[in-house]
């Protein structure tokens, strides 16, 4: 339909213009840490210092041996070596090459002199070698040239990226789903396992990867933080303060760039939030939010957890969430605080066990949740649901059995620490499971990959259960039970050109954009979810909504939807086609001549929108 | 007293006292250029400019230049002589040892800047 040069042109233009501005911002005082240890070459001369000379002495005094020891010609008269021969001859003996006497048989005296300069200069050789040998074997010296390779690296990394400071189960899952959208990053990381393992690890694109601390922040400067194409800072390591110190350097050395942390108390993530304007991610937090959600509304829960598994997420099971009851949750630590809290303030009573009785509570009992006893005591048999949520997996896992045990109908969540344990929990079937680092990986994963979707995600509760149960039909309508691509399109004059004049002239239905350009009676297989206009957002509106320029758009569909769409916003004749079913020639020639034919001006296309 | 400096600075300026020493006399006598010394000019000074090796202040590179400056000259000068006594069939004329020799001062200058370096920066340490 389209021509198909047009569209590549477009699309080349359109690139240029998307680029975000270059920001001009540098770090300035940071990165003197950084390159102080960036000069391996250095490294190696002062090293080899001691061996060269050591090597320079033993040749010196072999030559200078040689031209003084006397020796005979072949014809039996007294000679002395010159030093041309005799560096010659040092030169083949020194390096084993041994070429024979030159240029006359030696003396014996001269033999004892070779002898001597022999075992001298193999001691000097393996003495050099041995010492390059050490130093490239040396820590400093390989973490120097790591640090030169990655701030090269770094330096070269010309498109966006993002910083990952931490690369722990939550980063690498982090890592794995950016991956898969094509986004560039680079790591961090304090250990050089994590490291090693990413460099084994298969990535599409190449990843700088740096073993350091994140706490220096000369370290986050090597990985980025001052480049002009560094587009956001994620903070994941399994230490909160690490967390806060790279909220604090971001924030004050990069104020500009968002910054998404991780902190697993409610303590820490206030003291992030002094620092500018990071979103902090609490897993434990986050938990009690989402299983409050799953027992409020579970369609809209199960939409939620589809769209934070990215693009080839499986539809998940709809949960059947008990009604009103209560609730016995094992371990009051981090997670059992916050769940505790979250579910009171759904009005659900919660018993609370725990083997350490300093713990304030109203409703707890102190004892240790694998006894049935003390099951028994917390009216196991009367509660609807059960968290088992110590740090320990094995724990969990036999609160689980004994919890099932107790009371067969019970609604169970269990807190998965960590991930080798994960077909164990998977074999016990928890109704909702939580896993702080893949709770962390996806709410990180849906702020970072789609803006807009991150805004769906937040706005859609508001809509309600049987909203979002209309919505995930409408989408398993369009593109199965596996989440196809999702994408943004901005509907302005640069990345829509062709739909400038449709758009100002009122009354553009979003059901007539969305057809297929083959044949405008199927519809795309695309679902708009959401509409942001000047702030304000439209959760997926119907065929009948009507579009005004500068939208953004937020669709789920196949991929072969989003070409096709692309096609549309970017070629007039197959807008023309697409929006009043028109087929309008594409080429310059005939559409002039096609305008002479057709009587109604009104219905050509607009000539203002030609791609440049 | 730092050991380290003293045998920085006996290197460097014995690399200058040989060289000046192989350079004194009459230019095209050979008989006057010794040709141990200026083996032990070229060893010292390869000594000196491996001691130099490493250091990343200004006043380093500029002493590295200067030491290898030297070296080269030195070098060309005993691939000169050696050309002449063992290749060439007219031996050492006086044209060559004039060359040689002339080679061997221009690695004195170098190896007088060196020196000079050494004395500025001794200086200006104590003032500092």
């Amino acid at each position: 339909m389209g021509n198909p040069l047009l569209l590549f042109w477009w699309r080349l233009v359109r690139q240029e213009d998307d680029r975000p501005p270059a920001r001009t911002s540098r770090l300035l005082a940071s990165a003197a840490s950084g390159t102080e240890a960036s000069a391996p070459v250095f490294l190696v001369l002062r090293r080899m210092r001691a061996p060269l000379i050591v090597l320079i002495v033993i040749f010196a005094v072999s030559v200078l041996g040689l031209t003084l020891v006397p020796g005979e010609d072949a014809a039996g008269r007294p000679y002395r070596m010159g030093f041309f021969d005799a560096f010659y001859v040092m030169s083949y003996t020194a390096t084993t090459i041994g070429f024979g006497e030159l240029p006359h048989p030696f003396t014996p005296s001269q033999r004892m002199w070779v002898t001597v300069s022999i075992f001298l200069s193999v001691i000097g050789w393996a003495y050099a070698i041995g010492s390059l040998l050490a130093l490239l074997q040396d820590r400093a010296f390989r973490a120097a040239l790591a640090l030169q390779h990655v701030t090269r690296k770094v330096g070269r990394l010309g498109e966006p990226f993002l910083l990952l400071a931490g690369y722990g189960r939550a980063g690498e899952l982090l890592a794995h789903a950016l991956d898969r959208l094509g986004r560039r990053f680079v790591v961090l990381d304090r250990a050089p396992e994590r490291i090693d393992d990413l460099e084994l690890d298969s990535f599409h694109a190449d990843v700088p990867a740096l073993a350091g601390d994140a706490r220096d922040p000369g370290h986050l400067a090597v990985a980025g933080l001052g480049s002009p194409s560094c587009e956001a800072v994620v903070a994941l390591a399994d230490d909160d303060e690490a967390n806060l110190t790279v909220v604090m350097a971001a924030a004050l050395l990069r104020p500009d760039l968002p910054v998404i942390a991780r902190a697993t108390s409610p303590a820490m993530a206030e003291r992030m939030r002094a620092f500018g304007d990071p979103t902090v991610i609490n897993p434990f937090d986050r938990y009690g939010d989402h299983l409050c959600l799953a027992l409020r509304a579970p369609a809209t829960y199960q939409l939620l957890t589809w769209f934070e598994g990215g693009p080839g997420a499986g539809l998940p099971a709809r949960g059947r969430p008990p009604g009103g009851g209560r609730w016995v949750v094992c371990g009051y630590g981090r997670l059992g605080r916050s769940l505790a809290a979250d579910l009171r303030t759904q009005g659900l009573a919660v018993t609370v066990v725990d083997p350490a009785p300093g713990a304030a509570d109203e409703d707890l009992v102190v004892g240790d949740g694998v006894d049935p006893d003390v099951l028994a005591r917390a009216g196991l048999a009367t509660a609807v649901g059960f968290v088992a949520g110590t740090d320990n997996d094995a724990t969990n896992l036999s609160l689980v059995a004994a919890a099932r045990r107790g009371n067969p109908g019970l609604f169970v969540g269990a807190r998965q620490n960590r991930s080798p344990s994960a077909p164990l929990f998977a074999a016990m079937g928890v109704d909702a499971l939580l896993v702080p680092t893949e709770v962390v990986a996806r709410e990180v994963y849906a702020q970072l990959a789609t803006p807009l979707l991150w805004r769906f995600l937040r706005e859609m509760p508001r809509e309600g259960d049987a909203w979002a149960a209309q919505l995930i039909e409408r989408l398993t309508d369009v593109c199965g039970r596996h989440l196809q691509a999702l994408w943004t399109v901005p509907l302005t004059a640069q990345a829509a050109p062709a739909l400038t004049g449709w758009l100002a002239a009122g009354g553009a239905r979003l059901g007539d954009l969305l057809r297929n350009p083959e044949d405008r009676d199927r519809p795309l297989h695309a679902l708009v979810l959401l509409v942001l206009r000047d702030g304000s957002a439209t959760l997926a509106p119907g065929p009948g909504f009507v579009l005004a320029p500068g939208d953004e758009l937020l669709l789920a569909g196949w991929a072969a939807a989003r070409r096709a769409l692309a096609t549309t916003l970017a070629v007039d004749a197959v807008r023309e086609y697409v929006v009043t079913g028109h087929r309008v020639p594409a080429g310059w020639v005939w559409r002039r001549l096609s305008r002479d034919a057709r009587p109604d001006p009104r219905t050509s296309p607009d000539r203002s929108g030609v791609p440049r | 007293m730092n050991l380290e400096k003293v045998v920085f600075g006996f290197f460097v300026v014995l690399a200058a006292t040989l060289n000046f020493g192989f350079f004194l006399g009459d230019i095209d006598d050979p008989t006057v250029h010794n040709r141990y010394e200026l083996f032990a000019a070229v060893v010292v000074n390869l000594i000196a400019t491996v001691l130099k090796f490493g250091d990343r202040t200004q006043i380093g590179a500029v002493h590295l230049a200067t030491s290898l400056v030297a070296d080269l000259q030195l070098i060309a000068a005993a691939l000169v002589l050696g050309y002449a006594t063992y290749v060439s069939t007219a031996g050492l004329t006086p044209a060559t040892t004039a060359s040689v020799v002339s080679l061997s001062g221009g690695a004195l200058l170098a190896n007088l800047v060196s020196v000079v370096l050494l004395v500025v920066e001794t200086v200006s340490f104590h003032r500092g």
